[in-house]
């Protein structure tokens, strides 16, 4: 895994500041059930609808913004924090981010799976959407914590 | 020589060093001869074959 493909370190901070206040804004969002005031939009869908029922293609519509800056930001966020390189990388960082990124890839769509097993209807849509973005989350996280574990068997050496 | 030490002439973190000392992290062949170098002397002084390998 080449480092070449990461953003440089200083993408990290704005990633959270992007991160953390979408994710707040969003699992909101959610728990208002999608209602928390209208940002009134003119969108362009390539692939949309129109009043719940009428499909359309490559139109102006008029949408509720809120779900979409959200989500920008969220992902856009996510990808800064999990994409950007350490302030040194080497071959080990590397090994970990790749390890990482398999155990989320795992957890991930374990859990996955497990929901579409046991969740239906519109609960299933929670799911829906937490998934967009669990992927990354949960790299970030897996990521973290190894870098942290890391770090703390440092400390007893020296 | 410290881990820092060690680390920072051959330019990798300090976690590596720390890993490969604990046996948790066998370095490329690049890294290991880089580190022979460093304390000149030959890479098998410094690694070894485990019978596990």
């Amino acid at each position: 895994m080449k480092s070449n493909y990461l953003f440089p370190y200083s993408f990290r901070k704005i990633g959270w500041i992007l991160l953390v206040p979408s994710l707040l804004f969003g699992i909101i969002y959610m728990i208002m059930d999608y209602d928390l005031g209208f940002i009134e939009g003119t969108a362009f869908a390539i692939w949309g609808e129109e009043n719940f029922f009428d499909t359309v293609f490559f139109k102006f519509i008029e949408n509720d913004l809120t779900d979409e800056l959200i989500g920008i930001a969220l992902l856009v966020g996510s990808v800064f924090v999990a994409l950007s390189k350490e302030p040194v990388e080497d071959e080990f960082i590397q090994r970990l981010r790749l390890e990482s990124l398999v155990w989320a890839l795992y957890w991930n769509y374990g859990i996955l799976l497990l929901a579409i097993i046991f969740i239906y209807g519109s609960p299933f849509f929670t799911v829906m959407t937490i998934n967009l973005f669990s992927l990354l989350l949960i790299f970030v996280l897996r990521f973290r914590v190894r870098l942290r574990a890391e770090q703390k068997a440092m400390g007893n050496e020296e | 020589m410290t881990q820092a030490e060690l680390a920072a002439q051959i330019g990798v973190s300090r976690q590596s060093i720390n890993a490969i000392e604990g046996e948790k992290y066998v370095p490329s062949t690049v890294l290991a001869l880089k580190m022979a170098a460093l304390f000149k002397m030959p890479v098998e002084n410094l690694f070894e074959l485990e019978p596990t390998d």
